[in-house]
């Protein structure tokens, strides 16, 4: 620990630790541009300048690291000046007229630094160069005029997100933002996954989206979890008027640390699906608006005379509340034959499988990521799918990370890997298998040639997770889907062939882990069901299932969104979209987490939870709220924790 | 102690911070009362006194020889020069034409607008100002008082009126401080 004086005040901190973090952690506000809790320190903007006793000139508080007795000055009437000069050049350099910004009143952090240091004007006018504009991206503007050099951009870019798309080029005052070697953002490597626009301090990169549609005071933000896929990252809801203005991540919260994706920050906000207002009946061919008392008994009777006939499919994008309240009515209560989840368990049946034979735990925690230095990507395309996670594998290869990926298939991942292997012919297990014989230094040449493999590959990623510290495998039940739980086996085999070996499964949906927990994972067999009833929430039907239930004799739907599924349903739901729901989730690592509710939904629309609870009343099932217990009775892949 | 002199002009802005003035509504008699009002764009008297003024009041940029002239005077004449609103304070709204050649501003606004008529030129008579690049005020004159804002609200202005009425220097600062 180092001991040193902020203003007067004594402060302990740890060894290396910059004054700025240490003046913060005392509650001594030092104003900043360049810095960001998330991003290494960069020194760029000079709005932080301290006064250090001892020290010949001015020093930014961000990048310096405290020492022992050290004493800074963060008030002087030097420090004052400086920020006030500082502030001064930056306006004087670019295009920071307010009036035409969007950032404009409380949310831009320059014009609040200039507020803070009392600035009526600007001393030195703008020189009026100008700077490229580029609104080839498909949500978001870069307007280099407002730019002020921080980078933060550049550095969430590649530090967080390990893309690297932005850069910097030319020198000095006449610096700007490029994509890749100067290309339009929308011809880049970018992935849209908006970091660099929601660390932007000004209005250089601009949100399409929320652009004009309420600043940070007049809107709401609704701490919530993204249901956009099993990693559950923990997102805030930005609400104007019951309308989702903006999706934001949650900086040092969740299991992202508030880094989203494409699907978690922009495609929410393009739903383009009709709504659902009211519960309909099918009448004479063509369906029509009716009560919700109707709607129920429709189904009820329909089901009753259906016997156990009836097949039952939910979405694995519900609550673990609705997940849980549906499998009582249709497994417990009606005992259906035929109760699944649209995902039929194609992405956690095997390793479920698995995890009941060896009756413990055997995956990983994402935060495992951390001090991998070897990454086994095996079967899932973390590139296009589970994109955040496929972040954290990114963003840690410059640090001499290596990247093996085993996938038939073109994986997005190719590129980055320091190995990969394809297999010709053969089964995931006989690759699996072979690698593991490689591992244990025996010779390959056999199995290399049955599986289509090139020997060498085998070796060399053998050589590579033999002599890692902290070898993380991730995998998806596509895994599986030949060889069922012997490929997950054979997975199991070759992690725990290496020490210090961490597996990560990237599963479904959302609520794909707490679905296989209720047993909901068995594959749907259309079969000669009476009845079906589908909880498809706002999930979107596949095409898949819309063939299997073309010939139902009676479908009932709980849907948000008009889709081809209700189209040919005889009774209709109305029930609650993603952002209306507060529920929990259990995401691909087992974290459990709650969703707010952060829109009111339209009237006459209800909740999964509800509509499922009158439906087991017509029908006279009884039904409890334990499913904390429920999800408890399998043994989990991962240990499920409540976050 | 003599009622305080007040004068005021506007130059490249939109007449908006005079508005927002007007917007203090029926806090003016009380600035009347305190005040000598003289010269403004919206009272009979064009030009400040002769003799001077205690306080000059000037709105919008420059962006023209007019407008410099205008400036020069009233800076002559007044004690404290107060620039108003965001034109006057930084250049404001008119400065965006800044970024842009003024021979490619004029072509567009008298040549190539869609609704002027084919074969229309740059106004060239010899009576007209000359237009020049969009200044803030204190590029062209020294200004003892900024008072910025998109018009600055009529808080903003009845604070620094008030102030001045009463022989005091304003300070915005706070809620007062707002360039929109």
């Amino acid at each position: 620990m180092v001991n040193l004086t902020i203003d007067g005040k004594n402060i302990e901190v740890k060894e290396g630790t910059t004054v700025l973090r240490a003046a913060q952690s005392a509650g001594i506000e030092i104003p900043t541009l360049c810095d960001h809790p998330e991003l290494t320190p960069y020194g760029g903007c000079r709005l932080c300048l301290v006064e250090v006793e001892g020290a010949r000139t001015l020093q930014p508080s961000c990048t310096l690291p405290v020492s022992e007795k050290m004493v800074v000055k963060t008030t002087t009437d030097r420090v004052k000046e400086a920020r006030k000069f500082v502030l001064t050049l930056l306006f004087s350099e670019r295009n920071h007229f307010c009036p035409f910004c969007q950032e404009s009143g409380g949310d831009c952090e320059l014009q609040n630094a200039a507020y803070q240091e009392g600035m009526t004007n600007w001393p030195l006018s703008p020189n009026f160069n100008t700077f490229g504009v580029d609104a080839s991206g498909p949500y978001f503007v870069l307007d280099n005029n407002r730019c002020i050099l921080c980078r933060r951009c550049v550095r969430a870019c590649g530090e967080l997100v390990g893309n690297f798309t932005w850069g910097f080029e030319e020198r000095g005052a006449k610096s700007y933002l490029v994509a890749d070697y100067g290309v339009p953002i929308g011809e880049s490597s970018c992935v849209s996954c908006g970091t660099c626009v929601q660390v932007c301090p000004t209005g250089a990169i601009i949100d399409r989206q929320s652009a004009y549609r309420g600043r940070d005071a007049q809107v709401t933000k609704v701490p919530s979890v993204c249901t956009g896929c099993s990693i559950g990252c923990a997102i805030n809801i930005v609400v104007k008027d019951n309308q989702i203005v903006r999706i934001e991540g949650r900086w040092g919260e969740g299991v992202s640390d508030g880094i989203l994706c494409k699907s978690g920050r922009f495609l929410p906000l393009e739903e383009k699906r009709e709504r659902i207002l009211t519960p309909m009946v099918r009448k004479n061919g063509s369906l029509k608006a009716a009560t919700m008392e109707e709607a129920v008994a429709a189904i009820a009777t329909a089901i009753k005379s259906a016997g156990s006939g009836v097949a039952a499919l939910a979405s694995t994008k519900l609550s673990v509340e609705s997940l849980s309240l549906f499998k009582q009515i249709f497994s417990d209560g009606l005992k259906s034959s035929m109760v699944t989840t649209i995902e039929e368990g194609a992405m956690t049946s095997a390793s479920a499988s698995f995890t009941d034979s060896l009756k413990k735990s055997f995956e990983s925690k994402i935060d495992s990521m951390n001090s991998a230095d070897c990454v086994v990507v095996v079967n899932t395309d973390l590139y296009k799918e589970h994109q955040v996670l496929g972040f954290m594998v990114k963003r840690i290869l410059p640090s001499g990370t290596k990247l093996i990926v085993i996938d038939s298939d073109e994986n997005g991942f190719d590129p980055f890997a320091d190995v990969k292997v394809k297999a010709g012919k053969g089964s995931n297990v006989d690759i699996l298998d072979a690698l593991q014989s490689a591992v244990k230094k025996q010779k390959v040449t056999d199995e290399a040639a049955k599986c289509g493999v090139k020997e060498a590959d085998l070796v060399n990623a053998a050589s590579i997770i033999s002599s890692a510290e902290h070898p993380v495998f991730i995998y998806s039940d596509k895994l599986s889907a030949k060889d069922g739980q012997k490929a997950v086996s054979a997975l199991i085999d070759l992690a725990g062939s290496v020490k210090n070996s961490a597996i990560i499964n990237t599963k479904g949906k959302a609520n794909s882990l707490a679905a296989s927990q209720l047993k909901l994972d068995k594959p749907f067999e259309a079969g000669k069901h009476q009845a079906y009833f589908v909880a498809i929430g706002d999930d979107e039907p596949t095409e898949g299932l819309l063939t299997d239930l073309e010939k139902a004799p009676f479908l009932a739907v709980s849907a948000a969104y008009h889709t081809k599924l209700t189209a040919r349903a005889d009774v209709v739901i109305p029930v609650e979209m993603w952002a209306e729901i507060s529920g929990h989730f259990i995401s691909m690592d087992g974290h459990l987490q709650k969703t707010s509710k952060s829109l009111t939904a339209p009237e006459g629309v209800f909740s999964d939870v509800d509509a499922l609870k009158a439906l087991a009343s017509a029908l006279g099932v009884k039904t409890n709220d334990n499913w904390k217990e429920a999800i408890k009775s399998r043994v989990s892949p991962v240990e499920i924790v409540e976050a | 102690m003599a009622k305080p002199k007040i004068a005021s002009d506007w130059l490249a802005g939109c007449a908006g911070c005079h508005m927002s003035l007007l917007d203090i509504d029926e806090r003016i008699v009380k600035v009347a009362e305190l005040t000598d009002l003289r010269a403004t764009p919206i009272t009979d008297l064009k030009e400040p006194d002769e003799s001077g003024v205690d306080v000059g009041i000037l709105e919008g940029g420059i962006n023209n020889t007019y407008n410099e002239e205008v400036a020069h005077r009233m800076r002559n004449r007044c004690g404290l020069l107060v620039a108003l609103g965001d034109c006057a304070v930084f250049g404001g709204v008119p400065a965006m034409r800044n970024f842009f050649t003024l021979e490619e501003t004029l072509r567009r606004a008298y040549v190539e607008t869609e609704s002027t008529e084919p074969n229309s030129a740059v106004p060239s008579d010899p009576e007209l100002a000359k237009p020049t690049e969009v200044r803030a005020l204190q590029d062209v004159v020294p200004v003892d008082i900024y008072v910025p804002g998109c018009p600055p609200s009529p808080e903003v202005i009845f604070h620094v009126l008030s102030e001045l009425a009463q022989g005091r220097r304003p300070e915005i600062k706070g809620d007062l401080l707002d360039w929109h």
